[in-house]
């Protein structure tokens, strides 16, 4: 009987020769991380002291803390957070990466997405190392288990594998991938499931589009998404990763709690309607609608072919009078690549507004809208109040879709822009 | 010592499959911490008698995938400041059971139980047997049982308690 990669990654961390869906294990992640941020590290910091009598964890390198929400701080509390982090860190010895970019990016640049690796995090956008081969987990606050004990308790999940074919049209990307797959499935197909995707369309993706598919598994229910490592991901990481372990992969006889084959030859770009990160339709549904806000960027999108793709759409028009669109790649290193490879100033050109790499647009701490004002965002969600007022409305779609929303001032189908 | 049972009346039923926590208490009150202002804020735009027709013991009952989207901490803060003693629904998100788990808020998935509960009904749930009863109407269906690790941390009240017991489990070892 054959495994699943998600099995053989739990297997090793609980140092049993094997395991199987449903059983419980005492697993010991190979790295714990967290971004600060109020009633999670500084609790957890506090209950490790107060709660548990523990002044330092054990191994420091198997941690890591990344600044990337509130920055730049605007207040002296938002500062004060932060110095608690880097304190702790410093006590610690347990490195704080600031100023870097999105955590969970910076985390694959950084080599924590070693493939075979089992991670844990309070936040589940950490699912996207799975692009890797990584076992990536949010586990919310039961994160205060992996700082104070070596082990975690963690039920063996079931695997969903989905096989995606065919190749995407231009102007449609991994993310209408992704949400085209929450259509297909609904928002609890893969319910407490890890999500293992696979197949020619997988194959033939990048590992940005990659990213942006397994950051939002959460959305079909799953509890992480995984990808068996392959020539393109192990290259990625050759240089990078932090520790050495055999990669693992899914055997062909694996035991699935479901297989899909989802054809994504004919799909179109899709839009996600507020509040729901379960209503997809087809951007044909909706063009048309009138948005005064646009956001390419987040843990999910705004990558080098995001940004790339956009400046496409953008080349030769300019972004509508009163219509603000804000651009924030998703790290330092993909803002550098940008630079160099000129899409940056292609974008400036146009009329978008670049900001360095935060959390802080995706969750409305700047940016916000008032009420009655529209997003087209490629943020990772779109529930009310999200990016501002309870009364203003978030779209989701593609970066290209941002981009063409951006021109015209209104919802419509990127592709046009794209055949020149 | 096992889990104490459950028993009380439904105080609400969230009729809508992927129901969002977060609406419990509405988007602009989620950064609320202190749990008497979340508990006068519950259900609110749903029944304006909520807070004061709750008794201690009293449960909520869900529809499939309860807790989907982005949930936050605060609404069933409100909730279980005002008794509500449990969760129970046809499936849950799994982010959102975690979270709740960790603060020992008991939840309980029970298929089919949309179809056999009515506002009011006095119900329990018998984590022995892994039974619910609709002690009102006398229709009984099984629960699906916790995991270990979960109905540990039910027992102990919360994370910090399962933490502090798996201390003394490993000192006896």
């Amino acid at each position: 009987m054959g495994y699943t990669i998600a099995e053989k990654i739990l297997a090793r961390v609980s140092e049993k020769e094997t395991v199987c869906a449903g059983d419980e294990v005492l697993a010991k992640p190979d790295f714990v991380i967290a971004y600060d941020f109020p009633g999670y590290t500084d609790v957890i910091f506090k209950q490790m002291e107060e709660d548990f009598g523990i002044d330092k964890v054990a191994e420091p390198d198997r941690y890591a803390l990344f600044i990337d929400h509130m920055v730049p701080a605007t207040t002296t509390q938002e500062e004060e957070m932060h110095q608690l982090t880097r304190d702790w860190g410093a006590k610690n010895n347990v490195p704080v990466y600031e100023r870097m970019g999105i955590g969970h990016q910076v985390a694959a640049e950084l080599g924590y997405a070693t493939p075979g690796a089992f991670v844990v995090h309070f936040d589940g956008h950490i699912s996207q190392l799975g692009t890797f081969g990584a076992l990536a987990i949010g586990v919310r606050r039961h994160l205060l288990e992996a700082f104070v004990k070596e082990r975690i308790k963690f039920k063996v999940p079931e695997t969903t594998r989905i096989d995606l074919t065919g190749t995407l049209q231009l102007g449609v990307t991994a993310r209408d991938v992704f949400h085209h797959i929450v259509r297909v499935l609904g928002p609890r197909g893969c319910r407490g499931h890890v999500l293992e995707l696979g197949g020619d369309t997988i194959d033939n993706m990048s590992l940005e589009g990659r990213q942006s598919i397994t950051c939002l598994a959460m959305f079909t229910g799953a509890i992480t998404a995984v990808i068996n490592p392959d020539k393109k991901a192990l290259a990625y990481i050759k240089d990078r990763a932090r520790i050495v372990i055999d990669p693992l992969f899914s055997d062909s006889d694996a035991k699935y709690a479901s297989r899909h084959e989802i054809d994504v030859s004919a799909l179109e770009p899709i839009v996600v309607v507020p509040p729901s990160p379960a209503d997809t339709r087809d951007i044909s549904e909706v063009a048309g609608t009138e948005v005064h806000v646009g956001y390419l960027g987040s843990c999910a999108s705004g990558r080098v072919e995001d940004l790339e793709l956009a400046a496409d759409v953008l080349e030769g028009h300019k972004v509508k009078a009163g219509f603000q669109l804000n651009v924030i790649p998703t790290s330092q290193e993909i803002m550098k690549i940008a630079a160099e490879k000129g899409i940056i100033t292609r974008l400036i050109n146009a009329g978008a507004f670049i900001s360095s790499s935060s959390c802080d647009y995706c969750f409305g701490r700047i940016g916000v809208m008032r009420a009655g004002q529209r997003a087209v965002s490629t943020g990772t969600l779109n529930v009310r109040g999200r990016m501002g007022s309870p009364d203003s409305e978030i779209y989701i779609v593609n970066a290209a879709a941002v981009a063409a929303a951006a021109i015209e001032g209104r919802i419509t189908d990127p592709r046009p822009y794209l055949k020149r | 010592m096992g889990l104490n049972n459950l028993r009380g009346r439904v105080a609400w039923i969230f009729k809508d499959e992927n129901f969002d926590v977060d609406q419990i208490v509405g988007v602009k009150n989620i950064k609320i911490k202190d749990p008497a202002e979340l508990g006068k804020l519950v259900l609110q735009a749903e029944d304006r008698e909520f807070a004061q027709s709750v008794k201690p013991g009293d449960l909520l009952i869900g529809n499939h995938n309860f807790g989907y989207g982005h949930p936050h901490y605060p609404p069933m803060i409100g909730m279980r400041y005002l008794g509500i003693s449990g969760v129970l629904a046809e499936s849950f998100s799994p982010g959102y059971w975690r979270g709740e788990v960790a603060m020992g808020f008991p939840q309980v998935t029970c298929p089919g139980i949309l179809q056999v509960v009515s506002r009011w009904d006095e119900i329990e749930v018998d984590w022995g047997t892994n039974k619910f009863r609709n002690l009102t109407t006398g229709v009984n269906l099984p629960i699906e049982p916790l995991s270990n690790g979960d109905s540990q941390m039910l027992e102990a009240g919360g994370l910090v308690g399962y933490l502090h017991a798996r201390d003394n489990e490993e000192a006896v070892k």
